[in-house]
């Protein structure tokens, strides 16, 4: 089948998203257990996160959490009754609906603007930056680009983020 | 343990420079924990035999753990007092658990405090798996 036969992966409606907010805004408070728990999983037992006087030492004003964390401070749970075969959540996608099988995680870009430290809150705010329809050794897949920002209670941009999936 | 004993200065830094390596091997029970701190249900990373039905011949690591244990080597590297401005990764392989993963890195560049780095992450078998840039701010050493 040529690229011009075949259906296109990603339907008009999907199209029409891209520069477009992704849901709401989320809002979440960065706890020092969650932090930590997601520090310990890592294995990533820097002082900045666990020692307040090591913090402080190095110029923070408290404990700061792993860069990476902060993608997760915003997190919804769905509930059981809401999960797909594969493991995730149905609602989970606020993500454009494409005529694809699976998503594969490709990566990210993070600028890191200020200090995210323990006891803020969070708002991410995610926009769909691009859906790019590509031939592969293994087929048609989409490049889907989402940007997300992060700002603090102080309305202070703490990190932005550009997330990269292979949808085919 | 974390290898944050001793405070890097920008001075101490030429392009060319090599990071030392660090080497990560993921046990099962770390990637349910991952899974569990990160809120991410995906069963290709606890359930093997769900991921033989995606394709995969075993569970696989997170490609966002891999990215945050890139962090954790620039960071262990620059020291307390440095600042990560910028850190980008590409997941291009799969990453199993058991197997050693190894980071490295060099200095590409220094200018006016902030260091470039190109860092990427080998499987056991050498192939760059997950190639990726960063960039920090480094104090000034005493005069």
């Amino acid at each position: 089948m040529t690229a011009d036969s075949r259906e296109s992966l990603v339907p008009p409606e999907a199209r029409a998203m891209v520069g477009q907010r992704l849901g709401q805004p989320a809002t979440g408070e960065i706890t020092l257990k969650d932090a930590q728990r997601f520090a310990k999983a890592v294995d990533d037992l820097n002082p900045l996160y666990f020692d307040e006087a090591a913090a402080r030492e190095a110029g923070y004003r408290t404990l700061i959490v792993p860069p990476t964390y902060l993608g997760y401070v915003t997190a919804q749970h769905g509930t059981l009754a809401d999960l797909r075969i594969d493991g995730l959540y149905r609602s989970g996608s606020r993500g454009p609906q494409l005529r694809v099988k699976r998503v594969m995680f490709g990566g990210e870009d993070w600028d890191f603007l200020s200090p995210a430290y323990v006891g803020d809150t969070i708002t991410a705010e995610t926009r769909l930056a691009g859906l790019e329809e590509k031939d592969g050794a293994s087929g048609p897949f989409v490049l889907m680009t989402t940007e997300t920002t992060y700002t603090n209670q102080l309305g202070e941009v703490v990190a932005r983020a550009r997330g990269r999936s292979i949808a085919r | 343990m974390t290898a944050t004993v001793g405070q890097l200065h920008f001075e101490d830094v030429q392009a060319g420079m090599e990071l030392p390596a660090m080497v990560k091997n993921a046990s099962r029970a770390q990637l349910f924990l991952y899974s569990a701190a990160s809120s991410n249900p995906h069963r290709i990373h606890y359930d093997r035999e769900y991921a033989a039905v995606e394709g995969h011949p075993d569970v696989l690591v997170h490609g966002p753990l891999q990215g945050a244990w890139l962090a954790q080597f620039v960071s262990d590297w620059m020291g307390p007092r440095g600042r990560l401005l910028h850190l980008t990764w590409q997941n291009r392989a799969r990453a199993f658990p058991e197997s050693d993963l190894t980071f490295r890195g060099r200095v590409t560049a220094v200018a006016d405090g902030v260091v470039e780095l190109e860092v990427w992450e080998e499987n056991a078998d050498g192939q760059v798996i997950m190639p990726g840039t960063a960039r920090v701010r480094l104090p000034r050493g005493e005069p």
